[in-house]
C-alpha cells in the first residue's frame, strides 16, 4: 500500500510532553524529545571522548621515553583503566546510541521515540553511571584502576582495596542499565512506530545498522549488569567467583558482554559511513537484501565469538571460537563489497563526509583483517595481551568509530543544526586524523610482535622500542590536533552559520524531508511515498522520468 | 641488556619435537601475505572507483543496486577462505596443543607466578630460581628437548609468556595447567608477565636462557647458578 498523504496521527507521550515544554537548558535536559535526548546524549558523550583523550594522552607521554616516571605505576594503571572504560561505557557506545536516538524516529517517519520518558531517564541513569565512575578520582584510593574488563580475583577486594574501584563497579552498572533502556526504546520504536508503508525490508541502511545495534544492546547488556552485580558483592564479601571455575566463568559472562559490545561500538558507525557514502555517490546503497542479510549474520555471530578473548586460559573450547571468529570474514567481506559496487556507477562528491566514510572503511579494514589473524589461536598465543592486541582494537574500536562517526556528523550536522560544517577544516582534520591515527596505532604492531606487554607503565631499553613509542607519542599528539580543529569547525560553524537548507546533499531517506532541524513531531507535512529504502531518490528518478517522458 | 633475538630459523631436526615459534611462523607466512592482499585489493579499488566516477552530475549515476548471483557467488568465495584458513589454524593448534600435550618431557619445570616473581623449580635436580621484582636469576632450559611447565599463581591471574617463543599461557591461582615447549636455539631470551596483575606488573620479567644438552646437564649438576 502506498503511505502517499498519510500523515500518523500523534498521540503518544512524546508529542503531549512536548507541548509543555520547560525553557533553557533545564529544558533540554528534561525533554522528551528524542531528538533533544540524542544531541544531549552526543555532547556528553563527546565530552567523555576528551577526558578519556587525555588519559591517552597522559599515558602516551609516560611511555614516550623507556623506563618513564612522569606517572607512578599506581595513576598508570588508574590511566588505562579510566581510559578504556571511559572510551567504551561513556563514549563509543552512547554515541552509537545517540545517533540511533537521534536519527532512528526520522529515518522511519515516526513522530518521536516509543517510550519517551523512559529514554530520558535511561540518559540520566547512564550520565549519573558516568559521573560516579570518575567521581572515583575524588577517593583516597584513586578511581578503578584494574582495567576495563576488571579480571578477578584481581579485583575483588583483598586485591583491590577501595572505594574507587567499587564506584567504578557501580558507574558501570548504572551507564550499562541506561544503555539498555535507551537501547530498548530505540528496538520498541522500530518495532512499532514505523511509519505506513515503511516495512522492515524498506528502512535505510543506518536504521538497519541501529537496529541490529540495539538488539544486540537488549541480549548482551543484562548480562554485564549481572557479572557487575555479583563483583560488587564479591567485594563486599560474597563468594561468588572462586578457584579456577569461577575467574572462567568471570570471563565467560564478561566477554558474552564484552564481545557484542564491540558491534554495538562498530554498526552506527558503519551505517552512518554507508549513508554518507551512498548519498555522496548519488547512487542508492548496493546489494540491500544482501546488506541486512549479513548484518543479521554478523551480529549472530558477534554473539558467540566472545571467549576469543580467553585462547590462552586454557579453558575454553579454542577451536568453536576460531571458527565462529574466523567466519566473520563473510559478512564483513559482504559489506565492502556492497561499499564498492555502490561506488562504481556512481556519480562520486568528494565531501569531508565522503573522505571520512571511505576513510572509515579503509582503517577499520586494517582493524577487521588483524583481526581474522588473532582469531587464529595459534597466532594468538603470541598476540593475545601484546601490544598486537591494542593495534588491532584501536584499528577497530578507534578507527571504526571516529571516521564513522565523523562521517555522520559531517552528513547529519546539517539536519541537526541547520548549519553546515566548514569542508576545509573537515579535509584538514581528516588529513590530521589519518596520519595521527596511523602513527600512534601501527606501529603497535610492531611492538607486539616483538614482545612488548600491555599495561606497562615503563619499559625497558629494548633497541628500537623507544623509537616507536616516540613516534606514537607523536601521533597521539596529531590525533589530539584534528580533534581540535573538529572543535574550531564547530565553533565557527555555529557562530557563523552557512545555512543548509533542508535537504542540501540530495538525500535519500525521510529525515531529508523536512526543515533542519526537524520540527517537534519531526515531520509538519505529509510524507513522500515510501516504496524502497531511499524514498526521496525513488521520488527524484520518478520526476526526471517525468520530465524526459515526451 | 636482554635482547630479543629471533631463534635461530633452522631449527635442529629432532623428529616430533613442536616448536611453537615454527607453528606460528608457518601460520604466519600465510595470514600476512592473504591480509596485505586484501588490503590492497580494497584500497585500489576504493581509489579506482572514486577516480573513475568523481566530479558526474547526479543524473549521470546508474540506477542498477543489486546482483544477488554475483554476491551469492562471492559470499561462497569467501567462504572457502574461511576453510582454508581454518584448516591451517586448525593444523596449527592441533600440534602446539594436541600433540605437545603428548610429548614424553625430557624436563618438567614447575613455573609459580605471584605477585610480582616467576619461581621455577626442578624437582628433578632440587633446584629453585626467582625472577621479576626480587631477582634476576632466569630460567635454564636445553635446546631440542621437551620441556614440561606445569604452570600456577598464588594469587591474581598472571601469564607466562615468551615472545621468542611466540607462546603465552595464562597463570591461574589454586589450579595448574601443563605446557609442553621446546627451544631451537641457544641463547639469551626475554620473558614476562603478559596479564596485567597489580601494581609492579612490569617488573614481572625474567630471562630464558637456553643452553645446549650438555651445559644443561652440566648447569644441573652444579645445583644450578649462573
Amino acid at each position: 500500500m502506498g503511505g502517499a498523504g498519510r500523515r500518523v496521527v500523534s498521540t503518544t507521550t512524546s508529542s503531549l510532553l512536548a507541548e509543555r515544554r520547560i525553557p533553557g537548558w533545564l529544558g533540554s535536559l528534561t525533554s522528551t524529545d528524542h531528538k533533544r535526548i540524542g544531541v544531549n546524549l552526543g555532547i556528553l558523550s563527546l565530552f567523555f571522548f576528551l577526558v578519556g583523550g587525555v588519559f591517552a594522552l597522559l599515558m602516551r607521554a609516560q611511555l614516550a621515553a623507556p623506563n618513564g616516571h612522569l606517572v607512578s605505576d599506581n595513576t598508570y594503571s588508574e590511566l588505562f583503566t579510566m581510559h578504556g572504560s571511559t572510551m567504551i561505557y561513556l563514549f563509543v557506545t552512547p554515541m552509537a546510541i545517540a545517533m540511533a536516538m537521534y536519527l532512528v524516529p526520522l529515518q522511519i517517519g515516526a513522530v518521536g521515540i516509543a517510550g519517551p520518558r523512559l529514554a530520558l531517564t535511561g540518559f540520566w541513569i547512564w550520565l549519573t553511571g558516568g559521573v560516579i565512575m570518575q567521581s572515583g578520582w575524588l577517593t583516597g584510593d584513586g578511581p578503578g584502576r584494574d582495567g576495563w574488563f576488571s579480571y578477578v580475583p584481581l579485583s575483588d577486594s583483598s586485591n583491590t582495596p577501595g572505594v574507587g574501584q567499587d564506584m567504578w563497579v557501580v558507574g558501570v552498572i548504572l551507564a550499562a542499565t541506561g544503555l539498555l533502556v535507551m537501547a530498548a526504546c530505540v528496538a520498541a520504536t522500530i518495532a512499532r512506530h514505523r511509519a505506513p508503508g515503511m516495512s522492515l525490508l524498506r528502512m535505510p541502511v543506518f536504521t538497519w545498522t541501529a537496529f541490529v545495534t540495539v538488539l544486540m544492546t537488549v541480549g548482551s547488556f543484562p548480562v554485564l549488569i549481572f557479572v557487575m552485580v555479583l563483583l560488587y558483592l564479591q567485594r563486599q564479601g560474597a563468594n561468588i567467583f572462586i578457584g579456577f571455575n569461577g575467574a572462567i566463568d568471570y570471563q565467560d559472562l564478561f566477554w558474552f558482554f564484552g564481545h557484542p559490545v564491540v558491534y554495538v561500538m562498530f554498526f552506527p558507525y558503519l551505517g552512518a559511513a554507508a549513508e554518507a557514502i551512498a548519498v555522496n555517490a548519488h547512487k542508492r546503497w548496493f546489494g540491500y537484501i544482501a546488506f541486512v542479510a549479513s548484518m543479521m549474520a554478523f551480529s549472530a555471530l558477534s554473539m558467540s565469538v566472545w571467549a576469543h578473548h580467553m585462547f590462552t586460559t586454557g579453558g575454553v573450547t579454542n577451536a568453536y571460537f576460531a571458527f565462529t571468529s574466523t567466519a566473520l570474514v563473510v559478512p564483513a567481506g559482504i559489506e565492502y563489497f556492497d561499499m564498492i559496487a555502490t561506488l562504481i556507477g556512481g556519480a562520486i562528491v568528494l565531501r569531508a563526509s565522503m573522505l571520512f566514510a571511505l576513510t572509515f572503511f579503509l582503517q577499520f579494514l586494517i582493524g577487521g583483517l588483524s583481526g581474522i589473524f588473532v582469531a587464529s589461536p595459534v597466532l594468538d598465543y603470541h598476540a593475545n595481551d601484546s601490544y598486537f592486541v591494542i593495534a588491532h582494537f584501536h584499528y577497530t574500536l578507534f578507527a571504526g568509530s571516529v571516521f564513522g562517526f565523523f562521517a555522520g556528523v559531517f552528513h547529519w550536522f546539517p539536519k541537526v543544526t541547520g548549519a553546515r560544517l566548514r569542508e576545509s577544516l573537515g579535509k584538514l582534520q581528516l588529513g590530521l586524523l589519518v596520519i595521527g591515527t596511523n602513527m600512534t596505532f601501527f606501529p603497535m604492531f610492531i611492538l607486539g610482535q616483538e614482545g612488548m606487554p600491555r599495561r606497562i607503565s615503563r619499559y625497558p631499553t629494548h633497541p628500537g622500542w623507544a623509537t616507536l613509542n616516540r613516534i606514537e607519542t607523536a601521533g597521539a599528539v596529531i590525533i589530539a590536533l584534528a580533534i581540535a580543529v573538529f572543535l574550531v569547525n564547530l565553533w565557527v560553524s555555529l557562530r557563523r552559520r552557512e545555512a543548509a537548507g533542508e535537504d542540501p546533499w540530495l538525500g535519500h531517506t525521510l529525515e531529508w524531508a523536512t526543515s533542519s532541524p526537524p520540527p517537534v513531531h519531526n515531520f509538519d507535512r505529509p510524507l513522500p511515498p515510501i516504496t524502497s529504502y531511499a524514498p526521496l531518490l525513488d521520488r527524484r528518478e520518478a520526476a526526471e522520468a517525468q520530465v524526459s517522458r515526451p | 641488556m636482554l635482547r630479543v633475538s629471533a631463534l635461530a630459523s633452522v631449527l635442529p631436526g629432532v623428529p616430533g619435537l613442536i616448536y611453537t615459534r615454527r607453528a606460528y611462523d608457518d601460520l604466519f607466512s600465510y595470514y600476512a601475505p592473504i591480509g596485505i592482499g586484501v588490503f590492497a585489493l580494497f584500497a585500489l579499488a576504493i581509489v579506482f572507483a572514486v577516480i573513475r566516477y568523481r566530479g558526474r552530475p547526479p543524473s549521470a549515476a546508474a540506477r542498477w543496486h543489486e546482483n544477488d548471483r554475483l554476491e551469492g557467488a562471492y559470499a561462497l568465495l569467501l567462504a572457502c577462505v574461511v576453510a582454508f584458513l581454518l584448516y591451517l589454524t586448525y593444523s596449527a593448534e592441533h600440534k602446539v596443543d594436541s600433540v605437545s600435550a603428548h610429548e614424553q618431557p625430557r624436563l618438567t619445570v614447575d613455573v609459580v607466578a605471584s605477585k610480582w616473581e616467576w619461581t621455577f623449580s626442578y624437582p628433578a635436580y632440587g633446584i629453585t630460581a626467582r625472577s621479576g621484582a626480587v631477582g634476576d636469576q632466569p630460567l635454564v632450559v636445553p635446546t631440542g628437548e621437551a620441556v614440561r611447565f606445569e604452570l600456577s599463581s598464588l594469587d591474581v591471574i598472571h601469564s607466562f609468556w615468551i615472545p621468542a617463543l611466540r607462546f603465552k599461557r595464562a597463570a591461574f591461582p589454586g589450579h595448574t595447567q601443563n605446557i609442553t615447549l621446546a627451544f631451537g636455539s641457544t641463547g639469551l631470551f626475554q620473558g614476562q608477565c603478559a596479564e596485567f596483575c597489580g601494581l609492579r606488573h612490569p617488573e614481572m620479567i625474567f630471562s630464558v636462557r637456553v643452553v645446549t644438552p650438555q651445559q644443561f646437564t652440566a648447569w644441573a649438576a652444579r645445583g644450578g647458578g649462573s
